[in-house]
């Protein structure tokens, strides 16, 4: 494919993602940067929303809170998605397929559908305390599984784990069988061809996966919202509240900046992770 | 290598955790939409469809639907476009600093936290003076599924011998031509595939749709609106349908892509050495 010709196509495209992408990421920049008098937004820059933010000690706890949630919860299915993704990649090829097939279906289910579905297994009535009364682990169900930050825990991580899974999956079916084979032929054993073989050659897949968990993770408002309570109240919910009921859009955006400087940076740390020098 | 049979035992207990934890609460709500329970336990001999029944004589959901459908019409249609000429540029001058760089503009929306692509474009539509509505969610939705198409696209023209190009042009084929008769034939399977996927993710994104829709709600947000009321089982009813309708769609996705995986796979292979 020749370049000449290209150059209109290429300006088009260009316009578009200035137009639609970076434009509307600059203007939401700028806002943060505006103040608000008797709730109308004024249009003269200053640093009062920065002043704000770092000077109120809830915002800071919040923000940190929530960092540590998505920390946990990127840790937590790291395991859980290595072990599945790993078992998976043991099996048959038939198998392998429907078992990767029955991980992509919940994710093209509606994400709001299935924060709502945990609540009927996390709730007083639900699932888990039932199987608590019955198994006899509880002796009356137990309240603190529903609407305060550890049903947010497990409410991301249960939506999230696809995320996880699925790109390791992608690396562990990437290994060429020659290089089972001449650890085999070599005398490995299981857990040896795990640790020098497998992994080093899975882990970016399982780095993608644990950077799609904490930037998901960290900007969600919908689980806190819907399973977090009062309790559970998280930095995707204050930004949120921010263009809802506070009605103050240009601190709300101030706020989010924050999210998006630890987005860029987990993206960035992730590619680089991700791209080992012996893949390229 | 040698299979550790002690290994198994864990991985298959971690497994089947995962997997009863991503569908049992599904079975959950779909089992509620037609049984009642009581003090945990579902009530067999209460089955009914009553909760059906609500569902339509509540106006305000159908509409919420047919947005749903259109939007995801019209973004589905509008990033097939815009991604796939994305795609013949970037894969027409690999290794440019500007090539790269529009891949990377192009992925921001999918990758950055939904919350960032719905209020940065809420803020861009109020200062532009475009009210919210079926057009903003529309842009919100294109730029978001952009991404997943362009990179299916992207893969199927990789794979794609620049051979059979030159040979066209070579031959006096205008550009029109090229793509008209070389290239689109080719991308139909990942445009289908493609295009299926973003329906999916069109039709249940809810997060950017939130600060995009005015009166004009969605499915998802419609519910949204509901759930934060309260638990009904009208809504357990309402989920099933969605539900219902997700897996027809991803069934289609899972065909689609096996035609699209079977001879296009080899192609890639063979493409690459």
């Amino acid at each position: 494919m020749r370049m000449t010709g290209y150059v209109p196509g290429a300006i088009v495209l260009w316009a578009i993602c200035i137009l639609f992408i970076l434009v509307p990421l600059a203007s939401f920049l700028a806002y943060g940067f505006l103040p608000v008098v008797d709730n109308a937004i004024v249009y003269e820059p200053t640093l009062d929303n920065i002043v704000n933010i770092v000077s109120n000690s809830s915002y800071r706890t919040t923000f940190l809170r929530t960092m540590l949630l998505a920390f946990e919860v990127s840790v937590f299915n790291f395991v859980l998605g290595y072990a599945t993704a790993y078992f998976i990649w043991r099996r048959s090829p038939a198998w392998r397929n429907v078992l990767v097939i029955a991980l992509a279906i919940p994710l093209l289910m509606s994400y709001i559908i299935k924060i709502y579905a945990m609540r009927g297994v996390l709730g007083t009535n639900g699932l888990l305390n039932s199987a608590l009364l019955a198994l006899g682990m509880a002796d009356e169900p137990v309240s603190a599984l529903l609407f305060n930050l550890t049903a947010v825990r497990i409410t991301l991580s249960v939506v999230l784990l696809p995320f996880m899974v699925l790109p390791i999956c992608v690396a562990l079916e990437r290994i060429s069988p020659q290089v089972l084979q001449a650890a085999a032929d070599l005398g490995a054993s299981e857990i040896q061809t795990f640790r020098w073989v497998i992994m080093p050659l899975s882990l970016p897949g399982a780095i993608v996966g644990a950077m799609f968990t904490f930037v998901l993770a960290s900007g969600d408002f919908l689980a806190p919202e819907l399973v977090g309570g009062i309790e559970g109240f998280t930095y995707g919910r204050l930004v949120f509240s921010q263009f809802g009921l506070a009605f103050n859009w240009p601190l709300g955006a101030a706020l989010s900046v924050l999210l998006l400087v630890v987005a860029l940076a987990v993206i960035s740390i992730a590619r680089r992770l991700s791209n080992p020098r012996w893949q390229s | 290598m040698m299979r550790n049979r002690f290994i198994d035992l864990p991985l298959a207990a971690v497994a089947v955790l995962v997997y009863v934890s991503l569908y049992l609460p599904i079975l959950l709500v779909f089992l509620l939409s037609f049984f009642s329970m009581r003090r945990g336990k579902v009530n067999w001999d209460s089955f009914s469809l009553s909760w059906y029944a609500k569902l339509f004589e509540n106006d305000a959901l159908g509409g919420a639907l047919w947005n749903s459908l259109l939007v995801g019409s019209l973004a589905v249609v509008a990033a097939a476009c815009f991604a796939t000429s994305a795609a013949i540029l970037v894969r027409s001058r690999p290794g440019r600093h500007s090539a790269r760089l529009l891949e990377y503009v192009i992925f921001l929306p999918f990758l950055l936290p939904p919350i960032i692509t719905g209020l940065s474009l809420l803020i861009y539509f109020r200062e532009a003076g475009v009210g919210r509505g079926i057009f903003t969610i529309t842009v919100g939705h294109t730029l978001f599924v952009s991404a997943i198409i362009y990179r299916i696209v992207l893969t199927r023209l990789n794979a794609l011998s620049r051979n059979l190009v030159e040979a066209a042009l070579d031959l006096g084929a205008t550009r029109m031509q090229t793509f008209r008769f070389i290239i689109l034939p080719n991308l139909r399977m990942p445009l289908l595939t493609g295009g299926l996927l973003a329906f999916a993710l069109s039709f249940d994104e809810t997060m950017i749709t939130l600060f995009l829709s005015g009166t004009d709600a969605t499915l998802p947000v419609r519910l949204y609106a509901m759930m934060r009321v309260g638990f009904t089982p009208t809504i357990n009813a309402l989920v099933t349908l969605i539900l219902g309708f997700s897996i027809l769609l991803t069934v289609a996705v899972a065909l689609a892509w096996r035609r699209n995986a079977g001879p296009a796979g080899r192609t890639s292979r063979e493409g690459r050495t």
